[in-house]
């Protein structure tokens, strides 16, 4: 008895394959614990959700469609250009400097409210001094590699 | 709000005017612009890196512009590589770039095909195998001779590269002096110097990879220390380690370190010839860089190491100058390549 | 004391130069301590070798302690050893405490940060004998331990939050099973198209601002940026700060073995190579949460956390560094950068270092303390102006945070893109994963400890091929498993009393 339980615990990992030893164990664990709640909370939410407690909306309501896709689109695009514009001026920073003050730009007038001339103006002011310390202070005075 | 538009407009144009300016002021090299060498490795503490900025410090006294050494590790390297063929993006690595195509590793190509390579600049000449001071096996023969007699040796070693090829080597050794029995000697894979230190210590291996860099303070630690070790084989040349500074590496000298190298610790490649391996660093470059690139930098080291200043400061780091410009160098690096290929394929 | 003579005025300046930069990299979100280190290091060339370890110990500290900034008032955590220090810190900011939990947090740091270099100083190579009775076993236990705080951190349901933080061991597994660590360089858990972009998986970094700094803007965004500033309770922050939440030091009443048993929690785990800084305030933050009287209100904003948490990660510097000089390893992935610091000026740290460098020994101490109490001094009296941070109006703030979030992803692996694209995916798997019930906490420390948990499990079974040797490899084995229970036991304690309540 005591034989076959070592038996049972003991294992033998092959070297090349090895890499898969772990992930499995944990996919396993992820995939009983998606079970355990299912079946724990499953019923009591869909009961939830037909007595009307509870909604399955993903946004919350009047969501700010603008603000929240505009970010993730002027994002996207100024990580692209970036690394497109970095390409033209290899190893300078440029195109991390370059790319930055426009894209702080559109981001500030995304989020504003009640736009006036002294607004506009910090934004400007913003746009252009924080990347250019950056750029100036980490790229050059402290090495650091930059797009 | 048209003012500040104006303020924008001046100023990307002024940043513009800078960058052309500093373009144009190192216009008649081949290389425009500042310079990063990307390494294999990713560790700003590990030879590779200190290697490289000696070089990079030398390069941008010599060349007038910006080197800067990333440590991204290898196979971002490469990454990098391929990606920048004007010359700006360069690499320094050392065997481990084509051992770890031989041993098969993802993220490894031939480099022989894939890139151009480039100039050796240093050695490393302490790759080592050490043993608990406690040990039986004083010298890299009794591990031989231990295995053919059919005890168990096991070697805590970084599987793929630098760490293993030395292995390969005792084991084919063993192959071909005690045919049948090369099976005894086990590598037991793991990361880092202080994995591989720490398998020691809980008696899971018998014998460890390590460096004399890394371990040469272990090695006179007194016995009765649980940490104490003793340095059974150093792999470099003995020729290699003839040209280290006399005070060697600690406080021990150059002569205690010739003891460990061939010919006075054997392990036979071919029944004939020793086995040896230097870990050299040299330079890759993109496949498509221009040849007169090429010949820029050939040139540019070629002075440096002329000079000899650079010689100095790498012997103080324990590094052993080893300049070879890009043609010798492929040659040399080819026949070494092909040599560790023959061990390897025998002990499949 | 023959060291005196090296302790010139110089080395004091380079001291406070390094602690006053390493303060503005830690408290910027995307710069760390280890960036810090790493940039300045080059710099060092030139230096002596004293003096330029003056200044790396100055950036050291610097960069552990600025981290708490971000992290209080922001909920951006500066370096990943802050992480526990959001939990409480930044609820303190919305009640209007921010100024009261930065102070609280900077005393614990100063606390910590002096048990540490004492420890260090009198017990570095005993210390290191005991370090090296840690086999993968041992360290894989006391992974385990820290990941059993998953458990009780969770806000709603306790399995939700165990499921975020597997779910997050198995983001930190993509990738490849990186030879460096003794894996067999295989890629796992992707398709193949995925291998050229994924092989080296997700860095921490990018994933911890991205959950924290952008999935945070990006909740924002989704309710329109509405406020300028943040506000509390109604009220604007910058009258709140400064009347409500006054600072003064009775905060640590009854708290004095809180901070020192961080405080020595910190230092062990940073003595432990390869278990990870930022397992040092998690483990610590768990002990808080177990030992305290009420363990409800820990991250709803009380002091006793962010004292958990600090005094833990700046322990953790004194202890990192005890394994560098009394066994040539580094403790974590700043120390890591230091031992360049050494082999560039000639020099090799290994058992002998202390022995044979006296001089360089007791300067490094020397700096170390002084350090310690510049960090303080400096942040101290510099507060009132740090605090104001969060008074710049979000248009003008986001657009920054954003932008540097950019530059640390960059520079943390030395200029690779992918890690500005991790940025933006973990930004939008952080703000979908929260909408639908992800809890983000559990998920990081899964994220942060997953890697480590797998080398040490996985190569513990190949050495001994059983997994019996878990409980029977050693009294510390069977002592950590004691702590693993009793931990898990007074997370399901504290769960049915808090629902109970």
């Amino acid at each position: 008895m005591g034989d076959s339980f070592s038996k049972l615990l003991s294992v033998n990992i092959d070297f090349e394959q090895s890499h898969m030893f772990f992930p499995k164990i944990i996919m396993w664990l992820l995939f009983l614990l998606f079970l355990l709640i299912v079946v724990l909370y499953g019923r009591k939410f869909l009961e939830d959700l037909k007595a009307g407690r509870r909604s399955i909306r993903f946004f919350e309501e009047n969501f700010d469609k603008i603000r929240l896709f505009g970010t993730i689109g002027v994002v996207i695009l100024y990580f692209v250009l970036m690394d497109y514009v970095g390409v033209l001026f290899p190893n300078t920073g440029l195109g991390f400097l370059l790319v930055s003050i426009p894209f702080m730009m559109s981001l500030s007038f995304l989020y504003v409210h009640d736009l006036n001339k002294k607004k506009t103006i910090i934004i400007f002011l913003n746009s252009i001094i924080a990347p250019t310390a950056a750029w100036y202070i980490l790229g050059n005075l402290f090495n650091i590699t930059l797009p | 709000m048209k003012q500040a538009w104006k303020v924008l407009g001046v100023f990307l144009a002024v940043t513009a005017l800078v960058w052309a300016n500093n373009a144009s002021a190192a216009d008649k090299s081949p290389i425009k612009g500042n310079i990063r060498i990307v390494i294999g490795s990713k560790s700003t503490g590990g030879d590779t890196y200190q290697n490289s900025s000696i070089v990079a410090q030398a390069l941008a006294e010599k060349l007038g512009t910006n080197v800067k050494v990333d440590a991204v590790g290898a196979s971002a390297a490469f990454k990098a590589l391929e990606k920048v063929s004007s010359g700006n993006t360069l690499m320094i690595f050392h065997d481990q770039s084509y051992l770890g195509y031989l041993y098969g590793r993802k993220g490894y190509e031939d480099i022989f095909t894939e890139y151009t390579v480039g100039p050796t600049v240093a050695i490393n000449p302490g790759n080592a195998y050490l043993a608990p001071k406690s040990s039986p096996y004083n010298s890299i023969a009794d591990v031989i001779a231990g295995c053919g007699k059919g005890e168990k040796v096991r070697v805590a070693i970084q599987p793929g590269g630098v760490s293993e090829i030395g292995f390969s080597a005792l084991k084919n050794a063993i192959k071909l002096t005690h045919p049948g029995k090369e099976g005894n000697l086990v590598a037991v894979n793991t990361g880092s110097q202080a994995d591989k230190n720490q398998l020691l210590f809980d008696g899971q291996a018998d014998v460890i990879n390590g460096s004399v860099q890394a371990n040469e303070q272990y090695s006179r630690l007194p016995a009765e220390d649980q940490k104490a070790m003793k340095f059974l084989w150093l792999t470099a040349r003995q020729e290699t380690i003839t040209q280290a500074n006399e005070q060697g590496m600690g406080e021990t000298t150059r002569a205690m370190l010739l003891e460990f190298v061939s010919p006075n610790q054997s392990v036979t490649q071919d029944g004939k010839k020793d086995f040896t391996f230097d870990k050299e660093f040299f330079f890759l470059y993109n496949k498509d860089m221009s040849q007169e690139a090429v010949d820029y930098l050939d040139k540019a080291l070629t002075e440096i190491f002329a000079e000899g200043k650079i010689q100095e400061t790498q012997k103080k780091s324990f590094f052993i100058p080893n300049f070879k410009p890009s043609t010798e160098a492929q040659a040399y690096l080819m026949s070494k390549k092909d040599q560790y290929r023959v061990i390897i394929d025998a002990i499949k | 004391m023959e060291f005196l003579s090296l302790l010139s005025p110089e080395l004091f300046l380079f001291v406070v130069a390094g602690v006053i930069v390493g303060i503005v990299f830690g408290a910027i979100p995307g710069m760390t301590a280890t960036m810090a280190v790493a940039v300045c290091l080059p710099l060092t060339y030139s230096l002596d070798m004293v003096n330029g370890l003056g200044l790396l110990l100055g950036l050291y500290v610097g960069g552990i302690s600025g981290g708490l900034v971000p992290a209080i008032l922001l909920n951006i955590p500066g370096t990943p050893s802050s992480i526990t220090t959001t939990f409480d810190g930044y609820p303190m900011t919305q009640n209007g405490e921010g100024e009261k939990a930065l102070k609280t947090g900077i005393t614990s740091s100063l606390f910590g940060g002096l048990l540490s270099v004492f420890i260090l100083f009198f017990f570095a190579p005993v210390l290191a004998d005991f370090a090296i009775k840690f086999s993968y076993i041992e360290k894989f236990l006391i992974i385990l331990f820290a990941l059993s705080v998953i458990a009780s951190l969770s806000k709603k349901s306790m399995l939700v939050g165990i499921f975020s933080g597997v779910l997050g061991i198995w983001f930190s597994l993509i990738g490849t099973y990186d030879i460096s660590v003794g894996g067999n360089g295989e890629t796992r858990l992707m398709f193949d198209f995925m291998e050229y972009h994924l092989e080296s998986g997700f860095a921490l970094l990018p994933v911890l601002i991205g959950l924290f700094g952008l999935g945070t803007i990006l909740e924002e965004a989704e309710k329109g940026v509405k406020d300028e500033v943040q506000s509390v309770n109604g009220a604007a922050l910058s009258a709140a700060t400064a009347k409500a939440g006054k600072f003064s030091f009775s905060v640590f009443k009854g708290q004095y073995v809180n901070l020192f048993r961080s405080g020595m929690i910190g230092t062990f785990v940073g003595m432990l190579p390869g278990v990870g800084g930022s397992a040092a305030s998690v483990l610590s933050y768990t002990q808080q949460k177990n030992f305290s009287k009420d363990p409800s209100k820990l991250g709803t904003g009380a002091p006793e956390g962010v004292i958990a948490s600090e005094s833990a990660n700046n322990g953790l510097t004194g202890g990192a560094l005890v394994p560098l000089l009394s066994l040539g390893i580094p403790g974590d992935s700043t120390t890591a950068v230091l031992i360049g610091a050494f082999t560039l000026q000639g020099l090799q740290v290994g058992p002998l270092f202390i022995g044979e460098h006296l001089d360089i020994w007791h300067s490094m101490v020397v700096a170390l303390l002084s350090a310690n109490i510049a960090m303080f001094l400096i942040m101290f009296f510099a507060i009132k102006y740090i605090a104001r941070v969060i008074t710049v109006p979000k248009y003008l703030l986001y657009p920054i945070i954003i932008m540097m979030c950019v530059v640390g992803a960059y520079a943390i692996n030395y200029g690779i893109m992918f890690d500005v694209w991790t940025l933006l995916l973990f930004g939008v798997l952080g703000f979908v994963g929260s909408k639908l019930g992800i809890e983000i906490a559990p998920f990081i420390i899964g994220f942060i400890l997953g890697k480590s948990a797998e080398v040490y499990f996985v190569k513990s079974l190949e050495s001994f091929g059983s997994f019996t040797i878990f409980f029977t490899k050693s009294p510390i084995a069977v002592f950590l498993w004691v702590l693993i229970l009793v931990s898990i036991w007074f997370s399901i304690y504290s769960s049915k009393k808090g629902s109970q309540a």
